[in-house]
């Protein structure tokens, strides 16, 4: 089968008919339909990411109610060894503390001073410091002194003996001085 | 054969070149594919409008548990920062050394002729075990047994309750010094003695020797 001939005419009504057809789909592709499937698309990727969050809050809000039943023993723990320690700062409630201990497990003229204090370098004790502190029992007896030290080890989690030294006295046998040096770590308030 | 007359040749050649016109049959085939087009276009405008409405749905969804999500983000960070540093306070007060019961061993261990005079204890870094200096003197006819009696006595004691236990005589020697102890005059010997070990795990748990207190926690 030929086709028709054409003429010139025709040639050129047909020429601009095609180059109408490209631009129509130009016209179609770059303002029509891109822009509107690049808005589904945009939001197709949206309605993904807030059902993942959607997705991943259920198990969160999961997590934190099984969390918090696993915590209590922790949360509670927590809060008994947060009240051991009082408000305010530790040079002011520390010493006096540590004479009236020592006073009722009767070594009297018991001194606290601080030597020293530092920060922690683990993360999860970042709110919690620890305080070195030195005491002084000018006069004590070797039972009570033991006595006094076990019962400050037991009523003190917190706080730890690091050093010890114990002198006779020459003046006075039956008693010994005493030096302490002990950490204690305390909240940052 | 009849004659055919056309008499309107011209028109209907006109009328054939119109029909076969290239710019209209293009005109309308753009038409065409334009109208395909227009219901393409339509078709993906109703599935993004559809779309929209399910991202407001999800949106208003997220709107009205977010406040929570973030309190139960919040709640959660705080109880793992709690459990952790309960942890570590935890693992801070078992590893403390108890000194009352080494006290008390010491105490046992020092016979009625033998005195302490000095006793100087150290947590070594990162406890890596105590470190004691024991000072004294002993008395007895034969003054230095006594002392090594006292210096077995306690690798015995400490022995008990602890690990690695070393006790050496850093100084042994006579003292010119004689002492009365039950009418006799006995000589007498000053001793300076390093002891070193690491607190098992039997100790470390151990509470401390007040019978009438329990260990608070």
């Amino acid at each position: 089968m030929s086709l028709p001939k054409l003429t010139k005419d025709q040639v050129q009504k047909l020429a601009f008919s095609a180059l109408g057809f490209v631009f129509l789909l130009y016209v179609y592709f770059t303002f029509f339909l891109g822009p509107l499937n690049r808005s589904r698309a945009a939001m197709l990727v949206t309605i993904q990411d807030r059902q993942s969050k959607l997705d991943e809050s259920k198990d969160k809000m999961k997590k934190a109610v099984s969390l918090e039943q696993q915590a209590k023993s922790a949360t509670s723990r927590f809060a008994t060894l947060r009240a051991l320690n009082p408000e305010g700062a530790p040079i002011a409630w520390f010493p006096p503390r540590i004479k009236a201990f020592f006073a009722n497990q009767q070594i009297d003229k018991a001194t606290a001073r601080l030597d020293n204090s530092a920060a922690f370098k683990e993360a999860e004790l970042s709110g919690w410091t620890k305080y070195n502190w030195l005491i002084d029992l000018p006069q004590a007896d070797f039972a009570s002194l033991g006595t006094a030290i076990a019962e400050l080890e037991n009523t003190e989690p917190l706080l730890s003996i690091t050093r010890l030294h114990i002198q006779t006295l020459p003046s006075q046998p039956q008693f010994q001085h005493v030096e302490l040096a002990a950490a204690s770590i305390i909240e940052k308030r | 054969m009849a004659l055919h007359l056309n008499l309107l040749h011209e028109e209907i050649l006109e009328h054939r070149q119109r029909q076969r016109d290239p710019l209209k049959i293009g005109m309308m085939v753009l038409a065409g594919f334009g109208a395909l087009l227009f219901l393409y276009y339509m078709f993906n405008a109703y599935r993004t409008l559809e779309t929209k409405s399910r991202l407001s749905a999800v949106e208003r969804n997220w709107t009205k548990i977010e406040p929570e999500v973030t309190a139960a983000d919040k709640r959660v960070a705080e109880l793992e920062g709690v459990i952790k540093t309960t942890s570590a306070l935890d693992n801070y007060i078992e590893n403390r050394f108890f000194w009352a019961p080494f006290l008390q061993k010491i105490s046992h261990c020092v016979p009625p002729n033998a005195q302490l005079t000095s006793l100087d204890a150290n947590i070594l870094d990162e406890n890596k075990g105590i470190s004691v200096s024991l000072e004294g003197v002993a008395a007895g006819r034969e003054p230095r047994s006594v002392a090594e009696d006292l210096r077995q006595m306690l690798i015995e004691q400490l022995g008990h309750g602890y690990s690695g236990v070393k006790v050496e005589f850093k100084t042994l020697e006579d003292l010119d010094t004689i002492v009365n102890v039950g009418n006799t005059n006995m000589p007498m010997a000053h001793y300076l003695l390093a002891i070193n070990f690491n607190p098992a795990p039997m100790a470390k748990s151990a509470a401390s020797p007040t019978p009438d207190h329990t260990r608070k926690r």
